[in-house]
């Protein structure tokens, strides 16, 4: 699961928890508040009603004086209500407004004390109800105990909280999305850092920056520094492993020269003289070959890119300055937005060795020609050389190929040119093969190199 | 025909100076780039063999330095390393041939010999101006078909007029590109030496194949033969 998904899922959830309950609660809290306000002003109403009701000394009973305080009192159907017992349970009075309805009586009524209850009607009809008990006493001291009962439709008080609870639920939804959003900006925002790092490491990869160089976020500099680190050993080892094989070599070259070109000025038996230049050009062969391989860095290096055809028409216009007055006629056919996955001087010696090869086989025409292309599935860049030689015949195909085994012992500077691209081209990971070039007739080799 | 040599390992270079000489060139030697540089612009070189690797001054900076001055004489270059990338780098600063250390000397005569041909626009080693014929190979004269012996030095100026074919070489040219430095200048060797060359290559004075231009110098004046 990537950071940003992580992120945004358990952020998501901790909101949804924290916002439901916070919903709920205040819900709870409306509730109550509203019922609280319902029995408050049914009580409120029992007051009023004690006002307005008086003893009848003569005919012994309570009389209220009409109007009442409220006119929803008055008003048929209005959704409030008064009714008075006497106890017990013997309806005294009701108010106008509950002509024709069916009421529900209280369960209780006591003095000095309040009952607040709900009560279901006909039809489900549901009421919030307060009852009271008054006494009275006449002159003769006689006492009369009547029950006040107030009800109020609940459908009010319903319509009331179901309407508080659309709001709340819509705010809280509204907030939720917006603190969503808020939050999946900032996370894309804060994760910049890491995404550009990620990035930029395919960059280095591809070869297009060579660091980690950026100014990055104090708490991943840690990160790139330690892979800048990586990088920079990584470079620096290759470089000193091929700095020392490189000095070995050298420092058996000079020795060599000296010997191989000493030979024939002052040796005086031609046997011997043979034997030493064998011995000196098996040696001379053994150095070159070890510091060809040495200097093929190969996929070692991190993202370094090449430009193909650039550096194939370098060594073309180089052999051909060499090969002046040959006569040799070298086509170039690479797209110009072809890349060698590797160093210039690994391409360079690969090109070079192939070409110089090829000039030195042809008779007029070489070919030289790139593709990029999916082999199993996988990204391959394809160089092709080819000339019209007598090519390579197949027998001998695998022992050119060969560490430092040249083919034709006749032809100078031959041996390892080919072995090398063998062993670059194996270092990276690809494949050289020599075939017959259906193009000019002669040889036809392929290097095969796998593209990131 | 006048080479320099530059390299830094006193051995090879003594054996390349011995080696190069004793095949029939005059040859100067540097042991260092600056070295090397001064004497390329200071004298007049037939051919350069430059080591890529000089102290003070690297081959390559001295070969730039040396085109971009407009000296055209060709250059070979030795490499220890043989990479392409160095070849590649020598040849783009100017070089007209490489050869990767340790080589044969006579790998080295002929790249010098093909690079003196080439310069001097000959295609084949054999130079042939009518009844005249010069083999840089082999270092012989043959007339109408019949060997002529020559001294080391006769042969010198008979191979520089000749891959000269047509154009005019003062004394001061000829005594330069045949002789090293410290040659005294002032004496008429040269005459001597041509007006032998002419009674052995023409003894009937039937070709008149060296012209003398009066206070200008000496003109071989028989054309190449078509290939």
């Amino acid at each position: 699961m990537s950071l940003n998904r992580r992120l945004l899922l358990s952020a998501t959830f901790v909101l949804f928890v924290f916002l439901g309950l916070t919903g709920l609660v205040l819900d709870r809290a409306f509730y109550h508040s509203a019922e609280q306000g319902v029995r408050e002003r049914l009580q409120g109403q029992v007051y009023s009603m004690l006002a307005a009701a008086d003893f009848n000394e003569s005919k012994k009973q309570i009389q209220v004086a009409e109007p009442l305080p409220d006119p929803k009192l008055s008003t048929p159907q209005s959704g409030l209500y008064a009714i008075i017992y006497s106890a017990p349970e013997q309806l005294i009075w009701k108010s106008k407004s509950s002509v024709g309805q069916a009421l529900p009586r209280y369960s209780t009524a006591t003095m000095a004390d309040w009952h607040y209850e709900q009560l279901t009607g006909n039809a489900g009809r549901a009421f919030s109800s307060v009852s009271f008990a008054v006494v009275w006493e006449d002159n003769n001291q006689k006492r009369y105990q009547y029950n006040f009962q107030v009800l109020e439709d609940r459908q009010q008080f319903e319509r009331q909280v179901s309407q508080f609870r659309n709001e709340l639920w819509g705010w809280l939804i509204g907030v939720t999305l917006i603190l969503l959003m808020t939050q999946g900006f900032i996370l894309r925002w804060s994760l910049t850092p890491l995404r550009e790092v990620a990035m930029d490491l395919i960059k280095v990869k591809a070869g297009d920056m060579q660091r980690l160089d950026k100014n990055y976020p104090q708490e991943i500099s840690g990160l790139t520094e330690g892979i800048n680190t990586f990088i920079d050993s990584e470079r620096a080892q290759r470089d000193r492993y091929r700095n020392t094989l490189a000095d070995l070599a050298h420092s058996l070259k000079t020795p060599l020269a000296v010997l191989k070109t000493g030979i024939n000025l002052d040796a005086v038996n031609q046997e011997d003289v043979d034997d030493l230049q064998d011995q000196v050009d098996r040696m001379k062969q053994i150095v070159d070959y070890q510091l060809q391989k040495a200097s093929a860095s190969g996929r070692v290096t991190m993202g370094v890119t090449t430009p193909l055809l650039s550096n194939v028409k370098r060594i073309v216009s180089s052999l051909n300055k060499v090969h002046a007055n040959e006569g040799i006629n070298c086509q170039v056919k690479i797209d110009a937005s072809l890349f060698f996955p590797g160093e210039e001087g690994d391409l360079l010696e690969v090109v070079g060795n192939l070409l110089e090869n090829a000039y030195k086989w042809a008779k007029v025409n070489i070919n030289v020609s790139a593709n990029q292309k999916k082999i199993n599935n996988k990204n391959v860049l394809q160089l092709y050389v080819e000339d019209d030689g007598n090519g390579v015949p197949e027998e001998k195909r695998q022992l050119v190929l060969q560490r430092g085994k040249r083919a034709d012992e006749t032809v100078s500077g031959h041996g390892i040119g080919l072995s090398v691209v063998q062993e670059i081209v194996s270092v990276y990971g690809g494949d050289f093969d020599i075939t017959d070039s259906d193009l000019l007739g002669g040889a036809r080799m392929i290097v095969t190199i796998p593209v990131v | 025909m006048r080479i320099l040599v530059i390299e830094d390992e006193p051995a090879l270079l003594l054996q390349l100076e011995k080696g190069i000489g004793d095949a029939g060139f005059v040859v100067e030697t540097a042991a260092d780039g600056e070295d090397g540089l001064f004497q390329g612009q200071e004298y007049p070189y037939d051919l350069a063999v430059v080591d890529l690797g000089l102290p003070k001054m690297s081959g390559i900076e001295v070969i730039q330095q040396w085109r971009k001055e407009g000296k055209d004489f060709p250059i070979l270059i030795l490499t220890a390393r043989g990479r392409w990338q160095e070849k590649v780098e020598g040849l783009e600063a100017g070089a007209d041939d490489y050869m990767v250390k340790p080589f044969s000397l006579e790998e080295l005569l002929a790249r010098v010999r093909a690079l003196l041909r080439r310069s001097t626009g000959w295609s084949q080693s054999l130079l042939s101006c009518g009844p005249v014929e010069l083999d840089l190979t082999a270092q012989t004269v043959q007339v109408e078909g019949s060997r002529v012996e020559m001294t080391a030095f006769e042969y010198r100026i008979l191979e520089f007029l000749m891959l000269h074919t047509g154009e005019v070489i003062s004394k001061v040219d000829l005594t330069e590109h045949i002789y090293h430095q410290d040659f005294d200048r002032d004496s008429n060797v040269i005459e001597v030496l041509v007006g032998r060359l002419r009674k052995k290559i023409d003894p009937q004075n039937k070709h008149k194949p060296i012209e003398t231009l009066r206070g200008r110098g000496y003109r071989f004046a028989l054309a190449r033969s078509a290939s």
